[in-house]
């Protein structure tokens, strides 16, 4: 576990360290949530920014601390659809036009632990992570949201219906679609283990 | 756990698939595909889904340090915004109610009417409760009124008028009197004196006027006889010019007619039998 409940119960208490704690505990997390969600750097660091304001200003009304986790997702949940809705209108997201997110790789892969690796299979690994990450903003919203937390963020189903408000048979109906759904997707784009697994 | 009548739904398949059924449930499912095996396949092309899916990155990010101002600032009442607001809302109405007091400000809606008045009220004639009689009499008192104001003025005016008639006359009287005492007291030879003295002042005032006259009247004589002469040359000039004209005319028309007569001779010679018979 990420955060131990009385760090938690400390930031509530309006610890401003325990706050600061949390937040360099949690972002890497939100931010790669509303990354997956969005597959754009710059409203990722928007939603996270929002995120961790909002948890800042709502965290002393939190009543259970075991709930934190599908708290801090249901704000930033929130937080990509309303940018979502936003951006829409001014952007047209095709995956033609998905941005790849290289601007930033370079600095982040001096800043990761990856650079210790063989360079070209990171750069290998890269390519296919935003060949997937292209898939997976095929899927439909709501399915989206569902698979990130499930299967990157690594949520139980209850803190899934929890975070999104909705019944747990519900987030595992949109997984069983979302996976599906993937596994068209990954058909169509002749993805399978082997050519992963020659890729790499 | 539901199923559909032919199996398990997505729900148990997706808690199967994740692990997250209990033994009795999985060993249903396991079951089931043992039974169905196009449907174990199925899952296992999901499972292989997920682990291909699995291959997506986290990306390396650092948090940015984030400065929160949380110190809970005590702000006073009356620093607040609303409090400001309300407090703003209330000394204007102080104000418009103390500026009202002091202008006898009076507002009215009534009929369609909206009156807003200053100062002391006027009063206002009753005029809804008067019928055209009561109208009628007040003017005919009125006129009343005035007309006997209008006798007893003239009245006064005519006793003033005869006062003062009788005293100019009086006066004139007097004067006449004295002045045909005078005159009868005056001895022979002044009158004659003054007669004598008016005589000789009208003969030099006639003689002055006779010579002014006289010199006054002969400019206009020989002015009016230049322009007269002027104007019989005028007239002459035009009459010469109106009988040359008229010659000219005459002369004109007379070489009309003498060339109209010779066509017409020309024409009755060229129609005479003689000339007919040489034709032929």
């Amino acid at each position: 576990m990420m955060h131990s409940d009385a760090l938690i119960a400390r930031a509530r208490e309006g610890d401003k360290n325990a706050q600061g704690k949390l937040v360099q505990l949690w972002y890497k997390r939100i931010y790669n949530f509303s990354y997956k969600f969005f597959f754009d750097h710059d409203m990722a660091m928007e939603v996270s920014q929002k995120t961790f304001i909002s948890m800042h200003k709502n965290i002393a009304h939190l009543n259970e601390l075991s709930r934190f986790r599908s708290w801090m997702y249901t704000i930033a949940v929130n937080y990509c659809r309303e940018e979502l809705r936003k951006n829409k209108s001014r952007r047209a997201l095709s995956l033609s036009d998905l941005h790849s997110g290289e601007r930033e790789e370079s600095f982040r892969w001096e800043e990761s632990g990856a650079r210790h690796e063989n360079p070209e299979r990171q750069l290998r690994q890269s390519e296919l992570s935003d060949i997937l990450q292209k898939c997976l903003m095929e899927l439909s919203e709501e399915q989206r949201e569902v698979v990130i937390m499930k299967e990157y963020e690594g949520l139980k189903f209850r803190e899934i219906a929890e975070a999104l408000n909705i019944s747990e048979n519900t987030v595992k109906s949109r997984m069983y679609y979302g996976l599906d759904g993937l596994k068209k997707i990954l058909e169509r784009n002749s993805i399978t283990k082997e050519t992963i697994g020659y890729e790499l | 756990m539901s199923y559909k009548p032919l199996g398990p739904d997505e729900s148990v398949l997706i808690s199967w698939l994740y692990g997250e059924l209990d033994e009795v449930e999985k060993a249903k499912v396991e079951k089931y595909f043992q039974e169905n095996p196009d449907e174990l396949r199925k899952m296992q092309h999901l499972g292989a889904t997920k682990d291909i899916m699995s291959n997506i990155q986290d990306k390396e990010v650092i948090a940015p340090p984030l400065f929160m101002d949380d110190d809970v600032k005590v702000v006073p009442m009356w620093k607040t915004g609303s409090f400001r607001t309300i407090a703003t809302i209330a000394a204007s109405f102080l104000l418009i109610i103390v500026a009202a007091r002091l202008l006898n400000t009076e507002v009215n809606y009534s009929n369609g009417e909206l009156r807003i008045s200053f100062g002391k009220k006027a009063i206002e004639p009753n005029a809804g409760g008067l019928t055209a009689m009561d109208v009628q009499l007040m003017i005919d008192e009125s006129t009343k009124k005035s007309q006997e104001a209008l006798d007893v003025r003239l009245a006064e005016s005519r006793n003033e008028l005869d006062v003062v008639i009788r005293q100019t006359l009086a006066g004139n009287t007097n004067q006449i009197n004295e002045l045909v005492r005078n005159a009868s007291t005056a001895s022979q030879t002044e009158v004659r004196n003054f007669v004598s003295t008016l005589q000789r002042e009208n003969l030099a005032q006639m003689r002055d006027y006779m010579q002014l006259s006289a010199s006054d009247q002969r400019k206009y004589t020989d002015n009016l006889i230049v322009e007269f002469s002027k104007f019989l040359q005028e007239q002459r000039t035009q009459d010469l010019n109106m009988y040359q004209t008229r010659f000219s005319r005459i002369e004109q028309n007379t070489d009309e007619l003498k060339n109209e007569t010779e066509q017409i001779l020309a024409s009755i010679i060229s129609n005479s039998p003689q000339v007919q018979q040489s034709s032929y």
